[in-house]
């Protein structure tokens, strides 16, 4: 029995459909990521969770305990939101203890608490100011805290860090994550920040319209995309899609692949059954940039690498490689070098594909062609 | 960039715009307040320590118009009065406008309308409003006449007549009037309050009465403060109510130092004398407004 199962769950406002059915399961000390666009549910599903919002229909449990007719405060759940939500008329001492207070904790075990989780997220020296006079990632550390200091079974965070500049944001994140690694509590973690989903995740559901696309660890969901809109949103920069007609040779899949000046073939991994259907027909071909790259960063040990000319269209340095766009069948596709060998633009280049990596994808259903 | 633009001719008509233009706007209103306040403040505190009687004189006569208002009788009963009705009149409506702005704030139905019917009271003037309860509260036409056509004949509801009462039925009338408003000021305070403290409160275990008594109601302190300012002015400078409601009577039961001043300094033919009230109904004011003032801006500086 997991530390929360979700199964089935749907949420109606009056005739529209929020959740039209989810099901999730995740172990004790688990880190769930609800990841997605905006106005999906993330948010709902969440309430939901912490009985904020009442079940349509379906079932949570938390622990052994269904837990669809008990009120918040009976869930053993502490929460973290967006807005931080702190008692504006309270120090940072008493917005910490007032759960405790409406718990009838004692105040000795409340001083102690109150020590212990200060100490933990490092705001000793904030206790006795009023939630105005702090910063914004010092408002995070205080609603971390007042949600660390009940000890609950469940963490639920609603985008604690989407209200921070991008270089806290960055360093929240590996807190709330070494946090997780010493405390070993489960959390469920609401971002649509595909970054975020991935380095924090244990496991990671993908939503979208109110339905879960892919539930899996952070790997598979990278490695092994359900379908188009999984792919798309999981990675940055983001797959890229081209469509090619699907051939047969030797039990290998090969498709064609135009630079505009050639029409070069390309060898993909031995095809599948369900590859096999679509032989002859129009099939969508993705690849991620970093699959796509000069020979010299290619990893050379790994035999089978497919060579590709290309024209440079754009090139993009970030640093430690280069974005370069190239045109495969009339789509822009963007391949990760080596700066040194990324080319300028209108001059020809030599990539490498891993036709291992490359995925394929049903036009029509958006669903991976496994 | 800098320097070409220093060199611009557009310069002194920008700085035309951005410095003098506001200023040049502002100036009558300006100069209005500064008459209308201070100068007038002025020369009712220049008349107060003269001996001006029908018509004002300037010769300076020292402290006998206080000497004599501090011996006055009616001047101490009008200012217990006061006490009584400012006191009153500020916790009743206070009360009554949080109770019904936190009524109103659970999510009811015909919200719209109730807000609406609530605050029109503060549309009418005073003086109509004191003459509609005067009404009711005469015991041949109003309340107490209804309630004897009505068979309860052991009624009587006479305060307006009764001298030891009749304060509070101005009283009544204030928060009849002011309440609405009170509520719309807190009903705006409690609003801006939010949702996700309330849920966080919620996850924390407490109850709604809690989350009221303990987290919104003390994050309104500012609401707390514009409205007891607000209150506190109306009470201070009430006159016309009193006037249309009782008109200071029955004797002197209802009398408030605006009315003394008003009789004194207009028809008594004693302008020394009223100069010398309104000047202590200005202290009065001070000594409640600034303490409050100072220690909010205080709390401010703070941080
Ligand atoms: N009380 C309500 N009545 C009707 N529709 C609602 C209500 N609350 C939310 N919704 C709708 O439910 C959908 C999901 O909302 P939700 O807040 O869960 O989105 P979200 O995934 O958290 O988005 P975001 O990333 O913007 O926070 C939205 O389309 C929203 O308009
Ligand atoms: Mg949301």
């Amino acid at each position: 029995m997991g530390a929360l199962s979700i199964r089935n769950v749907k949420k109606s406002f009056g005739n529209t459909h929020i959740l039209k059915g989810i099901d999730l399961e995740i172990e004790k000390g688990q880190f769930l990521i609800l990841v997605g666009p905006s106005g999906c549910g993330k948010s709902t599903l969440l309430n939901m969770i912490a009985g904020l919002d009442d079940i349509t229909s379906g079932e949570i449990a938390i622990g052994d305990r269904v837990v669809n007719k008990l009120s918040p405060k009976d869930r053993d759940i502490a929460m973290v939101f967006q807005s931080y939500a702190l008692y504006p008329n309270m120090t940072v001492r008493k917005n910490i203890a007032f759960g405790l207070d409406i718990r009838k904790v004692p105040k000795p075990e409340q001083e102690e608490i109150i020590a212990r989780v200060a100490k933990t997220l490092q705001i000793e020296h904030l206790l006795d100011r009023k939630p105005m006079q702090l910063s914004g990632g010092q408002r995070q550390r205080v609603a971390m805290g007042r949600a660390l200091a009940r000890n609950p079974t469940l963490f639920l965070f609603d985008e604690p860090l989407s209200n921070l500049d991008a270089k806290l944001r960055v360093e929240m994140r590996s807190e709330i994550k070494l946090l997780h690694q010493r405390l070993g509590t489960t959390i469920v973690y609401v971002t649509h920040d595909q970054i975020e989903a991935m380095t924090l995740g244990d496991r990671i559901a993908v939503m979208k319209d109110g339905e879960v696309r892919q539930f899996g660890s952070p790997q598979q969901i990278y490695d092994a995309p359900a379908d188009l809109y999984v792919a798309g949103f999981i990675g940055s920069p983001s797959m890229n899609f081209i469509p090619v007609q699907l051939h047969e040779e030797d039990g290998h899949a090969v498709v064609e692949l135009d630079n505009g000046r050639a029409v070069q073939k390309v060898r993909l991994s031995p095809i599948s059954d369900s590859q096999r259907d679509f032989v002859g027909k129009q099939v969508v071909l993705g690849i991620r940039p970093e699959q796509l790259t000069d020979p010299e960063s290619a990893h050379s040990e790994r035999g089978n690498l497919q060579t590709l000319q290309a024209t440079v269209a754009i090139t993009e340095p970030t640093g430690p490689d280069t974005l370069v766009t190239v045109t495969f069948n009339g789509i822009k596709t963007v391949a990760r070098c080596h700066p040194r060998a990324a080319g300028a633009p209108g001059q020809q280049v030599e990539l490498t594909l891993d036709p291992t990596k490359a995925l394929l994808f049903d036009p029509a259903s958006e669903k991976r062609l496994a | 960039m800098t320097a070409s633009r220093q060199g611009a001719p557009g310069f002194s008509l920008s700085r035309l715009a951005d410095v003098i233009l506001p200023k040049l706007v502002l100036a009558p209103t300006v100069l209005a307040c500064l008459v209308g306040f201070y100068v007038f403040i002025g020369w009712t505190a220049w008349l107060s320590f003269t001996e001006s009687r029908m018509l004002p004189r300037y010769e300076w006569a020292g402290l006998v118009q206080y000497v004599e208002l501090f011996g006055n009788d009616r001047w101490w009963g009008a200012m217990q009065n006061l006490g009584v009705f400012g006191g009153l009149f500020i916790l009743v409506s206070l009360t009554l406008g949080l109770l019904m702005a936190v009524l109103l704030d659970q999510k009811i139905r015909f919200e719209g309308a109730i807000r609406t019917l609530y605050l029109y009271p503060m549309a009418l003037s005073f003086i109509v409003t004191g003459t509609a309860w005067k009404w009711i509260l005469n015991p041949g036409l109003g309340l107490e006449k209804l309630a004897h056509d009505w068979g309860f004949t052991g009624v009587t509801f006479d305060w307006i007549i009764n001298p030891d009462f009749a304060i509070y039925t101005v009283v009544i009338a204030g928060v009849w009037q002011s309440s609405g408003f009170v509520m719309a000021l807190f009903l705006a305070g409690l609003r801006g309050v939010d949702d996700s403290i309330i849920k966080a409160a919620q996850m924390d275990g407490a109850s709604l009465p809690t989350i009221y008594t303990r987290i919104i109601i003390p994050s309104l302190r500012p609401v707390f403060l514009s409205a007891f300012m607000i209150l506190a002015h109306i009470a201070v400078k009430s006159f016309d109510l009193v006037m249309a409601l009782t008109g200071g009577g029955p004797g002197f039961a209802t009398d408030l130092p605006s009315i003394f001043m008003y009789q004194h300094g207009f028809t008594r033919g004693q302008l020394g004398l009223g100069a010398a009230s309104a000047m202590m109904m200005l202290f009065t004011a001070c000594a409640v407004v600034m303490p409050l003032l100072y220690s909010e801006l205080r709390r401010e500086r703070r941080g």
